[in-house]
């Protein structure tokens, strides 16, 4: 998978965090909201290493 | 270079995890942070909920009687919780020195580093016991005690789960496993000190900084 | 293709108990998840067969409703966590190494932890049955308050800490999956040459990481509720019943589509091969999969759309949505067949069963999305049907093709195909029987989860059908455990590509040396083997 920099996988977990505030802005539900928030911390984690950590031939 | 001698040739090389970039234990150790926040992620969601549902936060008087309701207030004393983070934080910077150690070859400033971190991590679960000891409230006093200490509580865990690898690190490195070229254990383990130490930070600014209703 | 092991005796060396009981090689673990799924398999439809016979008739006095809600509970939870969601990590840890050209997984020993955590699991929660008020009770979503102590015993928290080990087993392995993909690919399999099951496995991992987790906070929040006096779902100390909904579902949505990709993974594999064309729209696929990964996050609530406490719209509108990824895919297997030479073995069968019936569970899915729909049909047997068209008509029909598809590489034996063909006609057979009347139980308003109902509901002859179903589909179990038991000790010898598969485990010995390749073929695309047979590759005319 090339990415041009690995940073770019951390859109991964915006698109989470976009879904989270959308989300706590239609139904105020604030236990949701942090479960969607969370996961967006955690896939743009997940995304970022597994980037940076796979070498440049593959 | 035919597809069988590159296979050959890169086969241990591959089982062992070190090509370009993050080698294998460590990011399998990234992924397992992760997972860790979205366990947290699911306690802080039901502490939320039960925030946002109670009319007051803490409950007060009148839900729970005088004495419980002036205990809930954490913001009127949060001293002793203030070191206790004070103490994780600087055990977190202690880590990283270890980690730069090892990264130059100074085992001995990595045995250090370690062995002072590990302190200050049993410091903040003593300090942390003692806190539940003087708090005059449990795990079953309403919504408040159960979310406080659950909370508290597996953060503790997770300390305590972290005392432990530091330890593993700190026996390993004084038999003279680790160089600058393999210390794999050692990024892992600080990699988990890091995130521990996050999850407090965002504890205390929860329970004790921010504002209630 | 003759046999190139340089260990020849591999095929016939067989291993001893001690070898399989500390194995690490992702092979044989692989094949311990399959033979223990397969147990719980079985368990759970033993009590589902107890389920239908009570049901069978109306005012039954057969089972007492307390041992009914029993078996309905366990039924679920043993075939959701203890087959469907194991027996695809176990056909994932069999393949994605092979098909990688990877030698092992990255972390052996905890895939074996992994493992063996599951049969431990399993003895715990069967074990709520030797208990004084027998197992959980709860159905398996467990709700509050009756999971609560004051309902419930020692069983459901057996069932709890049951299920946290599994938890646990699968956040495991799916570190060790997505370790392994991500690092350890043979030169030239870039992630885009991947096949679907790799595909399908690396997203399951990513879902299984982020969700798993999610379940096992709500556990312990449960656990500590019953047990240390804790308040979360107690809503007469201010706690809140729906909040374990919450988090439950936001965990067991996702579960969903963990048991349903690396099925719709497997369905990948069988088509292209079966039907002698490369698979339509290769990065569509990837897409798709990726987009119901993600997708999935955001429904939970639809399972909760009748407690009042949820903002309707946008879980209907995401639910809707994720119809899209789905259709793309069923259209892209549909063209792939389209036009192809089809050879109907068996495991093109079972995926042809996959994609019909999947097709179902989809439609009354999506027919649920609709908010007003659902508030008639949530807890009717309109949702056990659709479940069950989902799950069993789609993922155990997937599971199946994927077993008459590998035995062969994993044995070194063909499965009978006349017995598998019997199979396949009995259980579809059986499976329609069973849960298309259900549908309409469902619309005449029968609910989910009751023992017994009464003679004048008129549900009496759809009940008896559907029980008669279900014996139909054990029958069909029959020739399938025939078929296992004999073709391991006498079937046709299959060699290393029976099947003229396209993909890289077909490029070793049947079953593979324990270290996988002794070498690999060069890798240009996303069918190397194919390449290779077909000398599409730059080392065309010379040997390697």
């Amino acid at each position: 998978m090339r990415v041009k920099h690995p940073r770019n996988a951390l859109v991964v977990g915006g698109v989470f965090v976009l879904v989270a505030i959308i989300y706590y802005l239609v139904s105020h539900d604030a236990g949701g909201t942090t479960t969607l928030a969370a996961l967006g911390i955690a896939m743009g984690l997940a995304a970022y290493a597994l980037v940076v950590g796979t070498s440049d031939d593959l | 270079m035919s597809a069988s001698t590159a296979l050959t040739t890169h086969a241990p090389a591959i089982a062992e995890g070190h090509r370009a970039g993050i080698s294998n234990p460590i990011l399998g150790m990234i992924l397992f942070i992760c997972s860790e926040v979205m366990f947290f992620a699911g306690l802080f969601a039901a502490y939320f909920n039960v925030r946002a549902t109670a009319p007051v936060w803490p409950p007060s008087a009148a839900e729970v009687g005088e004495h419980l309701a002036e205990r809930f207030d954490l913001h009127a004393e949060p001293w002793l919780a203030a070191i206790l983070t004070i103490v994780l934080v600087s055990s977190s910077f202690t880590c990283q020195l270890g980690v730069w150690a090892i990264r130059r070859d100074d085992r001995r400033g990595l045995i250090r580093a370690i062995g002072v971190t590990m302190v200050m991590g049993i410091a903040f679960l003593i300090g942390q016991v003692y806190d539940y000891s003087q708090l005059g409230f449990g795990l079953s006093d309403g919504t408040f005690g159960t979310t406080f200490f659950t909370l508290t509580g597996f953060h503790g865990a997770h300390v305590f789960g972290g005392v432990i690898m530091l330890g593993v690190v700190l026996f390993r490195a004084m038999g003279g496993q680790f160089s600058a070229r393999h210390h794999d254990a050692v990024e892992a383990a600080s990699i988990y000190w890091h995130f521990v130490d996050v999850v407090w930070i965002c504890l205390f600014s929860l329970l004790y900084i921010i504002p209630t209703k | 293709m003759a046999t190139t092991a340089l260990t020849p005796a591999a095929t016939t060396y067989r291993s001893s108990l001690y070898e399989w009981v500390t194995t690490t090689d992702h092979k044989k673990i692989g094949i311990l998840y399959l033979v223990n799924s397969f147990v719980f398999f079985f368990i759970g439809g033993i009590l589902a067969l107890g389920v239908r016979s009570q049901l069978a008739v109306p005012e039954n006095k057969l089972i007492p409703p307390e041992l009914y809600n029993q078996l309905f509970t366990l039924h679920a939870s043993l075939m959701l966590f203890l087959f469907i969601i194991p027996i695809l990590a176990g056909f994932a840890n069999y393949v994605v190494p092979l098909q990688i050209g990877a030698p092992d997984m990255a972390f052996p020993r905890i895939n074996a932890l992994s493992f063996w955590m599951l049969p431990l699991a399993g003895i715990i929660m069967l074990a709520g049955f030797l208990t004084p008020n027998g197992a959980a009770a709860e159905g398996w979503t467990s709700y509050s308050p009756l999971a609560q102590r004051a309902y419930s015993g020692t069983g459901t928290d057996l069932w709890v800490v049951a299920v946290t080990l599994i938890g646990t087993s699968s956040i495991l392995g799916s570190i060790n999956f997505l370790v392994t993909i991500f690092k350890m690919r043979a030169p030239g399999m870039t992630m885009f040459r991947l096949p679907i099951l790799v595909w399908t496995a690396l997203v399951t991992s990513v879902l299984v990481l982020m969700a798993t987790p999610v379940l096992t906070s709500a556990l312990i929040m449960l656990f500590i509720d019953r047990n240390y006096g804790g308040h979360f779902f107690d809503p007469a100390t201010g706690g809140n019943a729906v909040l374990w909904q919450n988090i439950f579902w936001f965990y067991s949505h996702p579960a969903v589509y963990i048991m349903i990709l690396i099925a719709m993974g497997i369905v990948s594999e069988v088509l292209p091969v079966f039907s002698r064309k490369p698979l339509f729209g290769y990065k569509a696929f990837v897409f798709a999969t990726a987009g119901i990964g993600a997708l999935g996050f955001s429904v939970w609530a639809h399972h909760m759309f009748t407690t009042g406490t949820v903002y309707l719209p946008f879980f209907s509108f995401m639910t809707f949505l994720i119809a899209v990824p789905t259709g793309v895919k069923m259209f892209n297997w549909i063209a792939t067949l389209f036009r192809g030479q089809l050879r109907f073995s068996t495991p093109l069968l079972f995926a042809l069963g996959f994609l019909t019936m999947f097709l179902i569970g989809g439609i009354n899915g999506a027919f649920s999305a609709a908010v007003p729909v659902d508030f008639a049909l949530h807890d009717t047997y309109w949702v056990v049907a659709h479940l069950h068209y989902v799950l069993f008509g789609g993922s155990v029909f997937g599971v199946m093709a994927g077993v008459y598809y590998w035995f062969p590489k994993m044995t070194g034996r063909m499965l009978n195909e006349t017995l598998g063909k019997i199979h396949f006609v009995l259980m579809f057979i059986g499976f329609n029987v069973t849960f298309f009347p259900m549908h309409i139980l469902g619309l005449e308003g029968m609910p989910r989860r009751i023992a017994m109902y009464a003679s004048s509901s008129g549900w009496g002859g759809l009940n008896l059908l559907a029980t008669v179903g279900s014996i139909v589909i054990a029958a069909s179990m029959l020739p399938f455990l025939w078929n296992v038991l004999v073709s391991l000790r006498s079937g046709e010898v299959a060699g290393d590509d029976p099947w003229e598969g396209n993909t890289l485990e077909w490029a070793t010995s049947s079953p593979p040396p324990p270290y996988n390749f002794d070498h690999l073929p060069e890798i240009r695309s996303e069918r190397p083997v194919f390449d290779a047979r077909h000398g599409r590759t730059s080392s065309h005319g010379t040997r390697a």
